[in-house]
């Protein structure tokens, strides 16, 4: 799934869901400053990490609660400079969350692209 | 490094008041709005952007002019490489 157009190539990992905001924002960050340094960046959310992903969640909270940008701010600029987000159907699962709950773009893998992914790139970084 | 004053700047890019990760982001837009040779002059009042605009430049290959800091602002001259 790499393409190798980019310069680096620097997969994230989020495993942090909506009951802690605080650790919403971060990866979305620095995903965001990689994609600005021509890395190509993805960002694989597991856990209860794709709860941030929900098309009704993403303009209700953000990393300081209901107070600040929502998460559409930090998702949007991330995105905007090309970084693909991933969730696999297990977390999904885990969530009660279906794939048409998360907003457009957002990619289905499973636990061997997830392998693949991390085997290639030149940094895996989970939070 | 070569102080700002005798410099041509062909465009400012204003992020005086953001905070990281923004400086970077403006700036990696910016520059490709200009001509490789050019100069973009930001500026920009986020403690962090010194080493940002190190490892940024190093990373993207453009190069870093100067960096000078004025009355609390930074000025970062970075030239447009490839």
């Amino acid at each position: 799934m790499w393409t190798g157009e980019g310069e680096a190539k620097v997969l994230y990992v989020q495993t942090h869901g909506v009951s802690d905001p605080g650790r919403s924002a971060t990866p979305f960050f620095l995903a965001a400053s990689a994609a600005a340094m021509d890395a190509e960046v993805m960002i694989y959310f597991t856990m209860y990490g794709p709860t941030l992903l929900q098309k009704d969640v993403i303009d209700k909270i953000g990393p300081k609660g209901d107070v600040g940008q929502p998460l559409r701010y930090f998702i949007e600029q991330a995105t905007g400079l090309g970084v693909r987000l991933l969730v696999c159907q297990p977390s999904l699962d885990l969530n009660d969350l279906s794939i048409d709950d998360l907003i457009e773009g957002t990619t289905m893998i499973g636990g061997a692209a997830f392998n693949d992914l991390a085997i290639q790139a030149d940094a895996v970084i989970s939070f | 490094m070569s102080d700002s004053a005798d410099q041509v700047v062909d465009q400012v890019l204003d992020c005086t008041g953001l905070q990281c990760p923004l400086p970077v982001i403006k700036t990696s837009q910016a520059i490709k709005t200009i001509e490789v040779g050019q100069i973009l002059e930001l500026l920009a009042t986020d403690p962090g952007v010194e080493p940002d605009m190190n490892a940024w430049t190093r990373r993207t290959g453009n190069e870093l002019v100067s960096i000078n800091q004025d009355a609390g602002v930074f000025h970062v001259l970075i030239r447009r490489a490839r």
